[in-house]
């Protein structure tokens, strides 16, 4: 029986392709993109829902003009709602924002979880080379606080990184690397701390952050400044945030997380149409998780963050 | 420190679950760790020294980071003593010679491999040496590498993971692999924060992150290049268990399943090259980093290593004593990996 949430699936609204597809930019997999894929997918897999949203590279500095990219953020919006009326049960929604326009995705938040009732919003982990606790974004963060409001990241490349090697592909290393740096942005700059009832959740098991953990415990023992920025600790914030298993439904991934946080902070996701739902339910199930865990992984720990889904 | 086991996860249902390498033999295992510290016995390749042609290089500059400017021969030896090891295989951190123009560089380098020499002899079984060599410069690599191995009887060449922005796989440095293969050389290597990633976010200083990354980086370009099939006889160091490949394994592993021409530059598997190559476990001797890479390779490819002086090394023997290895895997990494890989050191 479908009962599985899927939070790291991507869809491509019809104005979001076009304007990929004027610049010449977004995979293959994104300009192929139909709804009936989606569900079949879903079908395929027991997902009884899948909460959208785009992938990199989203809405950010490519889309050079602000009037456009409020344009395009509202006609994607309205597209990802009515994909969650039409089919009841089947879709809910993670808002996209014109970023790095402060003003505009402040309107923006307002209007998606307000009017549209999306179950979050949308963010990369980085714009130009801003990560999401810069100052810059400080107005977002405080206004999704108020609202105790669901955040999705989604990793990206940032402009110094791309093309570093010929052979590797971004998604191999940087995407990874980038979700790292986010989260290391937000405990650094002291947003996580400032900004605890924001919920957020980091794709593909937290990036590298897991492996790397312990070069973020021991920096504020190495910078007085920084440890006033976590006075909870950095445990404490990478603790309750939630981490998808996108990508990273293996052992030496999960079995790293997993020594960090607890089950109840994980959460099911596949990347489709980059990978499969079918795959990763498979890859889920021979990590060695009782059946009470791959239950909260695959739909209850959603569940608590999405009360709308309840279904 | 206070990270407690997430629960959940069962060790024997999730090694069962390895199919995307589809190995059976690359096990932690935790059965006891009694570890009772035999006299002075680790070997530590993963050890910076200063040679003092190195600090005055950095001190002309205006650069160099506190630990590596105030080291000294006695720092070292006082820090091995505290924690049982016998000899440390001593090497240039990074920014290594980068800094210097080529003829500069050239000439520092020689200098400081010959004071390390000097080092080595003077404290005889307490030191050996990774040479630095004055990279991205091939034509005087290849000379330093022969004066090295050859005159100095360096236990191996110690190279940064990428020179601006350029890693290990490139085209520019097969002459330097060429060369390194056919003397079938032990390479260990340090990361750097590459030109693209330097400075990024102020508040995270480039080691948290961007060292790991750096490292798996050149490893992604030592295999996706063919450099890795290529030189099988090289036997190459990865700092810190593998920067953060090992949590990245299967983005390496399906790489070449949706890449034809990547598929002929790992004959051999993605896999098989990277259980040949071995790991430090310098910062990274920890369950969240060593979980993973026990699963990825087998205990015979990690090494003890500590980033003196930028930790201790009995920081690193409580991690990996805390860890739950055997007494017999333990032994491995502290002392045994590191004899089969260079014999000399076994006196």
């Amino acid at each position: 029986m479908a009962h599985r949430i899927d939070v790291h699936h991507h869809i491509a609204p019809p104005s979001y392709l076009a304007a990929l597809h004027m610049r010449k930019l977004g995979a293959p997999p994104t300009m192929a993109w139909t709804l009936t894929k989606s569900l079949e997918d879903m079908d395929r897999a027991g997902v009884a829902t899948a909460i959208t949203s785009l992938t990199t590279p989203a809405i950010g500095p490519w889309v050079a003009d602000a009037a456009g990219a409020r344009r395009l953020a509202r006609e994607c919006n309205e597209y990802a709602a009515k994909l969650t009326s039409d089919h009841p049960g089947r879709f809910g929604m993670f808002a996209v924002l014109p970023m790095p326009d402060v003003d505009a995705s402040l309107r923006e938040i307002e209007y998606a979880l307000d009017s549209l009732r999306a179950d979050g919003v949308l963010f990369l982990t980085s714009y130009a080379n801003r990560w999401l606790g810069d100052p810059t974004f400080a107005p977002l963060f405080d206004e999704l606080n108020r609202r105790a409001a669901l955040v999705y990241t989604h990793p990206t490349t940032p402009p110094g990184c791309e093309g570093l090697i010929p052979e590797i592909p971004e998604s191999v290393i940087e995407y990874a690397t980038d979700t790292s740096r986010t989260i290391g942005s937000l405990l650094f700059t002291g947003t996580a701390a400032r900004c605890p009832d924001v919920r957020i959740i980091f794709s593909h098991a937290g990036g590298t952050m897991p492996f790397l953990i312990e070069r973020f415990t021991r920096l504020p023992g190495m910078r007085k400044d920084l440890e006033a920025r976590v006075p909870h600790g950095v445990l404490h914030e990478l603790r309750r945030f939630y981490y998808d298993i996108a990508q990273a439904a293996h052992p030496m991934a999960l079995g790293s997380l997993l020594k960090i946080v607890s089950v109840s902070q994980v959460l099911f996701g596949t990347d489709f149409p980059f990978r499969t739902s079918e795959e990763h339910v498979k890859m889920l199930g021979e990590c060695g998780f009782a059946p009470t865990e791959i239950a909260a992984i695959e739909r209850d720990n959603a569940l608590r963050l999405l009360p709308r889904r309840q279904g | 420190m206070a990270i407690g086991d997430g629960g959940g996860l069962r060790r024997r249902a999730l090694l069962g679950g390895l199919v995307v390498l589809g190995a059976s033999a690359l096990l932690p295992r935790r059965e006891s760790s009694a570890q009772s510290p035999t006299p002075t016995h680790r070997i530590d390749v993963h050890h910076h020294h200063s040679p003092p042609a190195y600090v005055a290089a950095l001190k002309s500059k205006g650069i160099g980071q506190p630990p590596t400017l105030a080291w000294t021969p006695e720092k070292s030896v006082e820090d091995m003593d505290r924690a049982g090891v016998a000899t440390s295989l001593t090497s240039i951190t990074t920014p290594a010679l980068t800094f210097l123009e080529t003829a500069e560089r050239r000439r520092v380098a020689r200098e400081c491999n010959e004071w390390t020499r000097k080092l080595v002899a003077d404290r005889k079984g307490r030191f050996g040496m990774f040479a630095v060599v004055p990279m991205p410069d091939v034509e005087g690599s290849l000379q330093e590498i022969a004066h090295a191995l050859d005159t100095l009887k360096a236990d191996g060449i110690g190279l940064l993971t990428s020179y601006g922005d350029t890693w290990l796989g490139d085209s520019a440095f097969t002459p330097v692999f060429e060369e390194l293969n056919r003397r079938k050389a032990v390479v260990y290597t340090h990361p750097t924060a590459a030109d693209c990633c330097k400075k990024l976010i102020a508040e995270v200083p480039e080691s948290a992150i961007e060292y790991g990354t750096d490292t798996t980086r050149t490893i992604a370009s030592f295999v996706f290049t063919g450099s890795a099939a290529r030189f099988p006889d090289l036997k190459i160091i990865f700092s810190h268990a593998g920067g953060t490949m090992p949590f990245l394994t299967e983005r390496f592993t399906r790489l070449p399943l949706a890449n034809k021409q990547l598929e002929a530059k790992v004959p051999n598997g993605v896999a098989h090259e990277l259980r040949r190559f071995y790991y430090d476990t310098a910062q990274a001797s920890h369950p969240m980093a060593l979980a993973s890479l026990t699963r990825l390779v087998s205990t015979s490819q990690i090494l003890f290593g500590t980033d003196f002086p930028f930790r201790t090394a009995a920081d690193h023997v409580k991690g990996l004593t805390e860890y739950g290895f055997s007494a017999s895997d333990l032994r491995a990494i502290d002392r045994d990996n590191a004899v089969r890989l260079m014999p000399q050191l076994k006196a």
